[in-house]
């Protein structure tokens, strides 16, 4: 571990905005809340904030991204495009790094996405651990609060200082990269980072009244139960904003974009989410899931049961972000998964 | 792809503000690109020649009266497609609140004392209220961008992709901060996307221009619109702002 | 980016000939540009891709064993991209991704009896195995084809269909739903479920293979299961909205209380026994 003091830290940033070798971004207000965006000083900078509008997906899959770009004058003329910016990503909180965790082993599997991958390996992630909690947040039951690995840098804030975990050799090339005054961590320093990071585990305002771990079990136990999921639903916009916002949600749209001459354009993806009422819908009009309720299920299917299924992982890392931004407040995981637990069969 | 003759279009102009007319004029670069796939063989708004001899027929505003709903009915028989554009002629636009007023005050305001010379109906109607409409751009005024979009689809003979979900989906995709989360509120849950959610990308909240979407929820918006402390009344007025002949054809069904 | 790579990047691919079938469907004959075969297994579907319009999964209609390096696609005009390709001629450019999916177990099926019970379009994908189990005929036991459209003048496949009747080493069985009476039809009238009580299934060694539109399946695999076929000797070809064709895009996923699927990967086809108590599959 390494201990970097603050106003040395805020001058390797902006050396880093300076040399613009690569995008720096990092987490900045907008209005009352967070977004991550593109830094131009890192005073913009603002580490302690609790949780961010939109995850960081949206630097390894853009909200709107080309695919291929063809002509259709002569024959058809088609061309891969993958539109990779190298950036650096700064202040992701532990719950978002295990998301993009998640989000590699998707996109990695067979076929591999190389939309996703090359913007993913051209990036470096350095983390921070949280000292605001967003009230809708329970990441510490989903054992998010803290994070061993997934980044290439993690920051502790240590008052006027920052203590340095480096994570990876992408991590350490870019420490050694400018002239920095970095210096190894004192032996209570190191204990000083271990007691907040055990301090953030009992933070959280929201909490699972069970293990994790259990929920692909309670899920499939509720599965039939069509009432309970009818009555969650019913006040339910179908307006996908719980999916949107979810960093560990990923489904897309694909569409052509013609140029007005007709004889080019870009097929282009763009986020889509299974909470919407066109999702599984096909020609001829028949929609396999017809029903809010069924959409509204699918989604608890898909955070705690088919990333298990698939790739052992549990898809809500725990953020809060659905439930603050669902209007009408009914897509708080812990509600729905604590009702399961509590209606459960031995 | 692109098809071997021009169709020529007509624009015409029922009760409406001629706003999306003039969204159309000031397309600036992009009107030599769209003349490239249409010949325009009318449209008050940039030329003075009329001619009756055309394949699309644009209507814009809304149907109020009788001799509006003559006039329509001749244009489809002239058309082979027919697209509304803009909120008075996809949904009656601003026009339909009259058809939540009293009737009486609303000619009044209307027409002072020339009221009797009108035939005037009670409610304002939106284009397919009257005849088939084969394509709509929808908005107040209309989406540019847009609008070519549908332009495109209607010369290649396709549909076009008009959003069928809540303008929150564009609005997450912007990242604002929700008008609920700034003390305000927003028709936004049951409206139509497409508009890339612009009005609240300014600051400001979705009134509802786009109409609402095929199956919105309305009574679980109403429901925490009041929750948020909206009287009934100030509740019933969000709706009708642009949403009244929908609601009152959906309260029909 | 290197663009051999993009698994969203179609292969162009020429129309080499067209066949209108019925009133809304049409054979494509394709021939990949690279002239490689497209080396598929009977099931498997590819993305079709009209520049400017979108894309659509099909099934592959021909069996890997015709000759030449030529497939056939059998596309029923619903929307955009469907109708677009419908006005596509001989020499037309399109875009193929594929073949995706798991198709048929063929090997599994080898010395058994195969049942083939379609219903209007199913037949396409089927038509990709039963092609198969023809020309590799002594590799298979006994084989009975079910084939039932609404009406005689949407039976698809006629020149094949009529080979069919007329060959003795298979059974084929047809109906229509209706006929109307100007129209001489000497088949069966009723729908296709009426077919399947006439038919003897050996149960320790036939499998059945099934591919219709959603509301047949029901209705199918019902009568099977009063002839008291075991659930795993079922398979079934399956439709769902589908986007990307790789397991990306999540348009095309099933849930029931066991588990879930990507229909484009984990099929379009399945074992009955594994999708029996999916909810949303059937
Ligand atoms: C595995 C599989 C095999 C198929 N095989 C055949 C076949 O052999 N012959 C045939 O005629 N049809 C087949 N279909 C159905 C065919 O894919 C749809 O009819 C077609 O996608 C409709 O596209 P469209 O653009 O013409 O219609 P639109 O209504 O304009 O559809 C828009 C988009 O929605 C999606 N979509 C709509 N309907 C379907 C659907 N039924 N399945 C999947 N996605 C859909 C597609 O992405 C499509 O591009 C198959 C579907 C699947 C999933
Ligand atoms: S649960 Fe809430 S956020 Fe999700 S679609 Fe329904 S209303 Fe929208
Ligand atoms: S489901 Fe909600 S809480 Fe869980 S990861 Fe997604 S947005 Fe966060
Ligand atoms: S299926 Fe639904 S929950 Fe799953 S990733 Fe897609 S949008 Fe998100
Ligand atoms: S501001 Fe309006 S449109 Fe945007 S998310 Fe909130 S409710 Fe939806
Ligand atoms: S945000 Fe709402 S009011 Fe504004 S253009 Fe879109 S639909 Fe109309
Ligand atoms: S079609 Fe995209 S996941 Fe199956």
């Amino acid at each position: 571990m390494k201990v970097i003091k603050k106003e040395d830290l805020k001058g390797f940033i902006d050396g880093l905005i300076e040399k613009g070798e690569r995008e720096v971004v990092g987490v900045k207000s907008k209005d009352s809340k967070y977004v991550f965006d593109t830094l131009e000083d890192a005073e913009e900078l603002e580490l302690d904030y609790d949780v961010t509008i939109l995850p960081p997906k949206k630097y390894f899959m853009p909200q709107r991204e080309t695919l291929v770009e063809y002509k259709t004058k002569k024959g058809i003329d088609m061309e891969a495009v993958n539109e990779v910016i190298p950036r650096i990503i700064i202040g992701v909180h532990p719950y978002d790094l295990e998301a993009i965790k998640q989000m590699d082993k998707v996109f990695a599997d067979s076929p591999e996405d190389y939309n996703y991958s090359e913007k993913r390996s051209k990036s470096i992630l350095i983390g921070v651990n949280m000292q605001k909690t967003s009230e809708w947040s329970f990441a510490g039951s989903m054992g998010n609060a803290t994070i061993d690995d997934g980044y290439d840098l993690m920051l502790t804030d240590l008052g006027d200082k920052y203590a340095v975990e480096i994570g990876s050799s992408k991590g350490r090339e870019l420490l050694d990269e400018g002239s920095l005054k970095i210096r190894d961590a004192e032996p209570e320093e190191i204990e000083e980072v271990e007691n907040i990071e055990e301090d953030i585990k009992n933070k959280f305002e929201k909490e699972l009244d069970f293990s994790p771990e259990k929920l692909p079990w309670l899920l499939a136990q509720k599965y039939g139960d069509e009432d309970f999921w009818e009555e969650n639903a019913e006040d339910c916009y179908s307006c996908g904003t719980c999916n949107i916002v979810c960093p560990t949600c990923y489904c897309f749209d694909v569409q052509d974009f013609n140029d007005i001459s007709l004889e080019e354009g870009e097929r282009m993806r763009q986020w889509d989410g299974c909470m919407l009422e066109a999702f599984a819908e096909v020609a001829g009009g028949e929609n396999f899931r017809e029903e809010r309720a069924e959409r509204y299920r699918h989604r608890y299917m898909r955070k705690g049961r088919y990333l298990y299924n698939r790739f052992g992982d549990i898809a809500c890392v725990g953020c809060g972000r659905c439930s603050s931004q669902c209007v009408p407040d009914i897509a708080d995981p812990t509600d729905i998964f604590n009702k399961l637990w509590r209606d459960k069969d031995e | 792809m692109k098809p071997e003759e021009k169709p020529k279009v007509a624009f015409f102009d029922f009760a409406g503000c001629e706003g999306d007319q003039l969204q159309i004029a000031n397309l600036e670069e992009k009107i030599l690109d769209l003349l490239n796939i249409v010949e325009v063989v009318s449209f008050r708004e940039v030329m003075t020649e009329h001619s009756d001899d055309y394949d699309v027929a644009f209507i814009e505003g809304s149907i109020t009266d009788t001799h509006n709903e003559e006039r329509l009915k001749e244009i489809r028989e002239n058309a082979d497609v027919l697209v509304a554009i803009g909120a008075c002629a996809t949904i009656g636009g601003i026009n339909s609140i009259r058809n939540v007023q009293d009737f009486e005050k609303v000619q009044d305001r209307v027409y002072g004392d020339e009221r009797d010379h009108y035939e005037a109906w009670e409610k304002a109607k939106p284009a397919k209220a009257v005849v088939d409409v084969d394509y709509e751009v929808h908005g107040c005024p209309i989406d540019r961008d847009e609008f070519l979009h549908v332009v495109q689809s209607l010369v290649m003979g396709r549909e076009p992709h008009i959003p069928d979900h809540p303008v929150c989906v564009e609005c997450k995709l912007n990242e604002n901060v929700c008008a609920f989360e700034r003390d305000e509120f927003c028709v936004g849950p049951v409206t139509r996307a497409g508009c890339d959610s612009c009005c609240v990308n300014e600051g400001t909240i979705c009134w509802g221009c786009r109409g609402m979407i095929d199956n919105p929820n309305e009574d679980a918006h109403e429901e925490v619109l009041e929750e948020y402390g909206l009287t009934a009344e100030e509740v019933m007025n969000k709706f009708d702002l642009y949403f009244a002949w929908q609601k009152e054809v959906r309260k029909d069904e | 980016m290197n663009k051999e790579k993009s698994p969203y990047l179609p292969e162009n691919a020429t129309i080499l000939n067209v066949e209108k079938m019925a009133e809304r469907e049409k054979l494509f004959e394709i021939e990949l540009d690279s002239g490689e075969p497209l080396n598929h297994e009977p099931g498997q579907f590819v993305e079709v891709s009209v520049p400017g319009v979108g894309e659509a999964p099909i099934s592959i209609s021909s069996s890997p064993t015709k000759e030449g390096n030529s497939f056939e696609l059998c596309i029923r005009k619903v929307g955009n991209v469907t109708n677009v390709i419908h006005t596509l001629e001989e020499g037309d450019q399109i875009g193929i991704r594929g073949p995706y999916g798991e198709g048929f177990p063929v090997e599994e099926l080898k010395g058994h009896d195969v049942i083939f019970i379609a219903g209007g379009l199913g037949i396409a994908p089927l038509r990709s195995l039963i092609n198969y189990t023809l020309d590799r005929r002594e590799e298979f036991e006994d084989i009975k084809i079910l084939y039932g459209c609404r009406k005689p003048c949407e039976l698809l496949y006629e020149d094949e269909v009529e080979e069919w009747r007329g060959m003795d080493n298979i059974d084929y069985r047809e109906t229509v739903d209706e006929c109307p009476d100007d129209v001489c039809w000497e088949g069966n009238v009723g729908v296709i479920t009426t077919l399947i009580p006439g038919i003897d299934i050996d149960l320790e060694n036939s499998y059945t293979v099934v591919c219709g539109p959603p509301i047949m399946y029901r209705f199918v695999l019902q009568e099977l299961k009063q002839k008291e076929v075991p659930d795993e000797r079922i398979y079934l070809s399956l439709e769902r909205r589908m986007k990307c064709g790789v397991g990306k895009c999540g348009h095309c996923q099933i849930n029931g209380k066991d588990g879930e699927f990507y229909v484009c990967q984990d099929g379009p086809v399945f074992n009955y026994d594994i999708v029996n108590d999916f909810e949303e599959a059937l």
